[in-house]
């Protein structure tokens, strides 16, 4: 496959070298794909992606973006001439453009410059927008002239910023969906920063899991559900229960007690006798989450345990298990 | 953005060209002065008159003139350097600023006591400074001279200004230089400790202060008195009345006087100029003008003093080397700090 | 890192606008760096005199200046503008630009008026003998009278800063608070005003610059202070050496306060994302008692530093006007406009290039270094001046020997003027600058440079539009500024050329205070038109 964008041992500090913000990294992208990169704030990944654009000059390795090195200890080539397109958390819309001035803006060729200017905002569906100004517009609107901004030269490689994260949850998920097909539709290579990883499971082919600096893994979604390399990343993708020395011993569990075990939250089944391994619970207290109950359970050997389960659950006394094969192991 | 841009340049080109083009044709003299009165501009404008020559200005405080003219060395542009005391015409001389000057007319003019040795610089006008006394509380008789100033009978009557003014330095400097160092030194703390407050002011507000009866007694150059009687506020009319003039040291060496002076710049581009000009300031009808309108006392023997000066009386200058007054002035500047005279 | 690594770096990162902003640096630096080799001469034989006699006087007088100084704008102004900015009041309005107008009037004419005005004779006097009390008079020639005197003429500079964080950050937050159930007076003190501080200490630090800086008020109070002693040791003892030595020690103090600001401001790194301004349906009203004090209060500011030194002015004026009021005076304001006009302009120009050059260089150090470019408002203007004309007279003297010139080409024109003003005001324009720089988030020039364009596109597409408002605001405070400039314009200016203020302090030098009042208030007329044009700037665009 066609590598649009690789990072050889990139790394970047600030404040003189104390404090790493990029440490280390190597990745790839390949043509055509949608890479998300998900991680804490001051996890890196800003940095990493103001190291790929350009907006940052990194300490050590080396950027490559359509095989022609961008970023090196030797050389620095300025953001204007990467063909990236960038679409900024605060959208950073020009507020003394109006729309259609924001989206020519980027539009380098003389020709037919109004009208690439008039697809892309039909593309976007704001096809009636041009005269007004970005403080006119609504955030979902102003989220699609930024968009619209960033496609409109045809970039080689999109970069979004955490580009919901000023939305609300609703709007969210629409605008979401429609602005991976867009991005889908033109077949356009993206990498896309988040700290939601609902986001980054609905639309990336591939995830990255950036913790202080470092990436720590890199996978297809169903991968990293299944096969997470930390606690960290498990915990990152719903609710998981470490299994601790008490835990394993309620359960009855032959796993090695020095190795890191955790269970995901949906797959302890309650009244479940079929289950490998068993215990008896009694609830300590229910809180009704709508289309869940959340229950805080004492196990048998007094070790305190909380389950979310669909099911409506009646009494006090209760039986929760587990199967060997749900359980995921780490090394650390 | 570029318009502004342009508009600055073109502005700075306009202010040079007119420059260039009043320098090459005319014939000018360019004057470094500490003076800045109202007279002063009449002078310059009549001597442009009478000669055609033009007469470019700079005005700062003479110790600031005096940098200017040792940091441009042989290019500066000064011809005359005026001053208003004798001290910083020392200090220029010292400083090798000043030339000697031939003119058969200025030596007729100027006294020996008023001028350089070496015809460097020569005074243009006189200022004694005196003891303004509260005619109502005070019998003048008993003020005597400035060593009297420090007796018991004046405890927290007298008005003094700042030390860092030059008139008080170089006062202080004719002290050390008739009494010796020791002498100034305690001269100058007892007249601190005989201070109605601390120094404040100017000679005209130390004037008020006696008419007010903040204190007796003021030491002030006469010429501010003058001003004062003419001016058209009344606080300063009427103080200027309440206060008799008392020149002090008559039986002695005589009251001491400081002077305006001026001389020709070493490396003056416009010497006969320059000459011309000082000459011109030493004439009859210009020191008229510096006796009439700024109640200084002319240098000029030929010329009628100004009514007031009359009326104030003939008094006895100290004949002291105005050399003197530069060359203790630092000492003076050193032994006021330490007197703690402000 | 390795070393070889560092290097390699420095190599790729040390573009074009890291030299200039080294270039632009080095431009500005001349006169210091002047200075502090002078200082290897050593300091003049009264060094030693000075140092035991005086220095203490000055370091006392110093302090206790800054002290009354910080004390009475931290009560007047911050409360003034709250009140003016959270109350509606009668004349609220016209208080809210009025309060701006004591920028107009310079330190040292100031001093001039209240001693007047407090003087035999004077306003007070004449007042007080109505009531049947003879000789009046208030003693304020001294380190309380000149403190008084130079808060009142600086104290705007405070209230600019603040005001313009409460008007664009506080309402949101104080709503926020009241929700929490905290009253109106415990927000203000608990929330707003520890918010406001940087803002605050920001304007305090140019009061006390310009303190540190005043020549002409505490020569005319005969108060001793660093700057009276710089002059007297350079003048009067004529050492040079020692006056280094001593504006040295004055720039100890005055980096001091740098570093407090820039500490203060590292530990309180605030910004609050939406800005939304105050708007009159969001102004408390009080009961008419209420908005009486309110209105007393904030009246005796623009009272103080604007409408009793007027009305001095105009009384003394009125007795003079015949005497210096002519044709030359025209000609005189007409300089003294122009040469504020050009200065503000290349200052202005100047601060944008040393601000974003050191922004487009990628080298963490010379961005820093670039913030020292400021320095010069710190130094006082007859020692910036000695340390222009020493290095340009060189080159002047070069010129003339070399047959590239005739005669001084920098010295006695313009040229040294301006660059004079320049060096000092840089600070004046740099910070309305950075600050409104600050304002545009990196995201907006950045997304410019990734679509394609480069520095000076995206500066003068994006950049420049966006900071039109604190350019306009540089241009006006160095105009300001430059009007009322006295020691640096005494040494430097051109022969023909000469500007109200060096007139006003001629007079006032010349024992003729009152003759000054017609040059002061002409410097205070011109000033004014511009600072009501700055705040309605401000209101514009917060």
């Amino acid at each position: 496959m066609d590598k649009i964008l690789e990072i050889k041992s990139l790394s970047k500090s600030f404040d003189g070298g104390k404090k790493f913000a990029v440490n280390d990294v190597d990745f790839h992208i390949n043509r055509g794909d949608i890479c998300a990169v998900v991680g804490e704030s001051g996890s890196g990944k800003t940095t990493l992606i103001r190291l790929i654009a350009g907006l940052e000059h990194p300490d050590n390795g080396t950027i490559t973006i359509n095989g022609k090195e961008v970023s090196s200890i030797k050389k620095v080539v300025v953001p204007e001439k990467r063909n990236i397109g960038m679409v900024f958390q605060e959208y950073a819309l020009f507020p003394h453009l109006n729309v259609l001035d924001n989206i020519l803006y980027g539009i380098s060729k003389k020709k037919d410059k109004k009208k690439i200017a008039a697809e892309v905002l039909e593309l976007v569906g704001l096809k009636d927008y041009h005269e007004r100004y970005p403080h006119e517009l609504s955030g979902g609107q102003q989220q699609r002239v930024a968009l619209a901004r960033a496609l409109a030269p045809n970039p080689s490689l999109l970069i979004l910023d955490e580009p919901f994260s000023n939305l609300d949850a609703m709007l969210r998920m629409q605008l979401r969906n429609e602005v991976f097909n867009i991005i889908k539709k033109m077949g356009v290579t993206a990498i896309f920063v988040t700290h939601d990883t609902q986001d980054a499971l609905a639309v990336a082919d591939e995830i990255l899991i950036f913790q202080n600096g470092h990436l720590i893994q890199k996978d297809q979604a169903s991968e990293l559900y299944n096969k997470p390399q930390s606690i960290y990343v498990a915990s990152l993708f719903g609710n998981t229960v470490q299994l601790n020395k008490g835990l394993k011993n309620a359960f009855r569990c032959p796993l090695k007690e020095d190795c890191c075990h955790a269970i995901r939250n949906e797959k302890i089944s309650i009244n479940a006798s079929d289950c490998e391994y068993v215990t008896t619970a009694k609830i300590l207290k229910r809180t009704f989450l709508g289309t869940h109950t959340q229950l805080m359970l004492e196990l048998e050997n007094g070790e305190h345990l909380t389950v979310v389960t669909p099911e409506a659950v009646l009494g006090n006394e209760i039986s929760v298990g587990f199967n060997s094969k749900d359980v995921l192991a780490f090394d650390d | 953005m570029k318009k502004l841009l342009f508009l600055a340049c073109f502005t700075l080109l306009l202010a040079s060209c007119e420059e260039n083009t009043s320098k090459d044709e005319k014939q000018e003299v360019n004057i470094y002065t500490h003076r800045h009165y109202e007279s002063d501009q009449e002078l310059f404008k009549l001597f442009e008159e009478e000669t055609g020559i033009q007469v470019n200005v700079i005005n700062a405080s003479a110790d600031e003139l005096i940098q200017k003219m040792v940091l441009e060395g042989a290019q500066s542009p000064a011809d005359v350097l005026i001053t208003v005391d004798a001290g910083r015409l020392f200090r220029a001389k010292e400083k090798e600023l000043l030339q000697s000057v031939s003119s058969s007319f200025l030596d007729s003019i100027v006294p020996t006591h008023l001028k350089d040795e070496q015809n460097q610089w020569f005074a243009l006008t006189k200022r004694a400074r005196v003891v303004a006394y509260a005619k109502e509380r005070v019998d003048p008789s008993e003020i005597i001279s400035y060593e009297n100033l420090v007796n018991e009978e004046w405890k927290g009557k007298l008005l003094l200004r700042s030390s860092s003014n030059i008139y008080n330095q170089s006062l202080m400097a004719s002290i050390i230089a008739n009494n010796g160092e020791e002498a100034a030194s305690l001269w100058a703390k007892a007249l601190a400790g005989n201070m109605a407050r601390s120094p404040k002011g100017n000679d005209r507000d130390q004037v008020i202060a006696v008419a007010k009866e903040e204190g007796d007694l003021a030491v002030v150059n006469t010429y501010y008195i003058g001003k004062m009687l003419q001016s058209n506020d009344k606080t300063e009319l009427e103080s200027a009345q309440k206060v008799g003039i008392y020149f002090p040291n008559q039986d002695d060496r005589g009251t001491h006087i400081n002077i305006s002076g001026a001389g020709v710049a070493k490396y003056a581009p416009n010497k006969e100029n320059a000459t011309a000009f000082i000459e011109f300031l030493l004439s009859e009808k210009a020191q008229a003008i510096f006796s009439s309108s700024n109640f200084e006392y002319p240098v000029n023997e030929a010329v009628e003093m100004a009514d007031l000066l009359k009326q104030w009386g003939e008094f006895k200058e100290d004949k002291l080397s105005l050399n003197k007054l530069g060359e203790f002035n630092k000492r003076a500047v050193i032994l006021f700090d330490e007197a703690g005279w402000k | 890192m390795s070393l070889q690594n560092s290097f390699l770096k420095l190599r790729r990162d040390f573009n074009r606008w890291s030299w200039s902003t080294l270039l632009l640096l080095a431009i500005i630096a001349i006169p210091v760096i002047t200075i502090f080799i002078k200082l290897f001469d050593g300091p003049g034989e009264s060094w030693g005199h000075i140092s035991k006699v005086l220095l203490v006087d000055y370091l006392t007088n110093s302090f206790w200046l800054a002290v009354f100084c910080t004390f009475f704008t931290l009560l007047f102004v911050v409360s003034t503008a709250w009140l003016v900015t959270r109350y509606e009041f009668p004349l609220r309005k016209h208080l809210e630009w009025m309060l701006i107008i004591p920028l107009a009037v310079p330190g040292y004419i100031m001093a001039y008026a209240y001693a007047g005005f407090l003087d035999y004779g004077g306003g007070v006097s004449q007042v007080v003998h109505w009531l049947g009390v003879e000789n009046f008079k208030l003693d304020i020639m001294n380190v309380y009278g000149l403190s008084f005197v130079l808060s009142i003429s600086l104290f705007s500079y405070v209230y600019v800063s603040t005001r313009a964080f409460f008007l664009t950050q506080a309402v949101n937050l104080l709503e926020a608070s009241r929700m929490l159930g905290t009253s109106e007076r415990t927000s203000f003190f608990k929330l707003i005003l520890p918010l406001a501080r940087p803002a605050i200490i920001a304007g305090l630090i140019l009061v006390l610059m310009e303190v540190l800086n005043d020549y002409g008020a505490a020569q005319y109070f005969g108060v001793n202070t660093f700057t009276t002693g710089i002059f007297r040791s350079w003048f009067s003892l004529e050492e040079p050496e020692t006056a280094i030595y001593l504006s040295a020690l004055l720039l100890v103090l005055i980096f001091s306060l740098i570093l407090i600001e820039k500490w203060q401001r590292r530990k309180m790194q605030f910004s609050s994302a939406k800005i939304s301004r105050i708007t009159t349906s969001n102004r408390l009203v009080l009961s008419n008692f209420g908005q009486f004090v309110i209105l007393f209060w904030v009246l005796l500011p623009v009272v103080l530093g604007f409408i009793i030194p007027l009305y001095q002015l105009l009384v003394w004026a009125s007795k003079t006007f015949e005497m210096v009021f002519d044709d030359g005076f025209f000609w005189l304001s007409f300089q003294s406009f122009g040469i504020a006009f050009i200065t503000a302009i290349f200052t202005v120009l100047f601060a944008l290039l040393l601000l974003y050059f050191s922004k487009w260089n990628k080298i963490y150090h010379i961005q820093n270094a670039a913030k020292l470019g400021i320095l010069g408002y710190a130094i006082p203007g007859a020692v910036v001046a000695i340390g222009i004309m020493i290095p340009t007279l060189f080159i002047d003297k070069w010129m003339i020997e070399k047959g590239i010139a005739t005669k001084f080409i920098i010295n006695g024109t313009l040229i040294a003027l301006v660059y004079a003003y320049v060096v000092r005001f840089l600070a004046v324009a740099y910070q309305p600058l950075e600050s409104s720089a600050l304002k545009v988030n990196t995201s907006i020039p950045d997304s410019s440079k990734v679509l394609g364009m480069g520095n000076f596109k995206t500066f003068f597409k994006i950049e420049f539009p966006l900071i039109k408002a604190g350019m306009l605001s540089a241009f006006i405070l160095v105009f300001i500024d430059t009007l009322k400039e006295l020691p640096l314009t005494l040494i430097l200016k051109p022969y023909h050329i000469n500007t109200l203020a060096v007139k006003a302090f001629e007079y006032a030098s010349d024992e003729m205070v009152m003759h000054a009042a017609i040059p002061s208030l002409f410097i205070i007329l011109t000033a004014v038109i511009p600072v009501i044009f700055l705040n309605k700037l401000l209101l514009q665009h917060g």
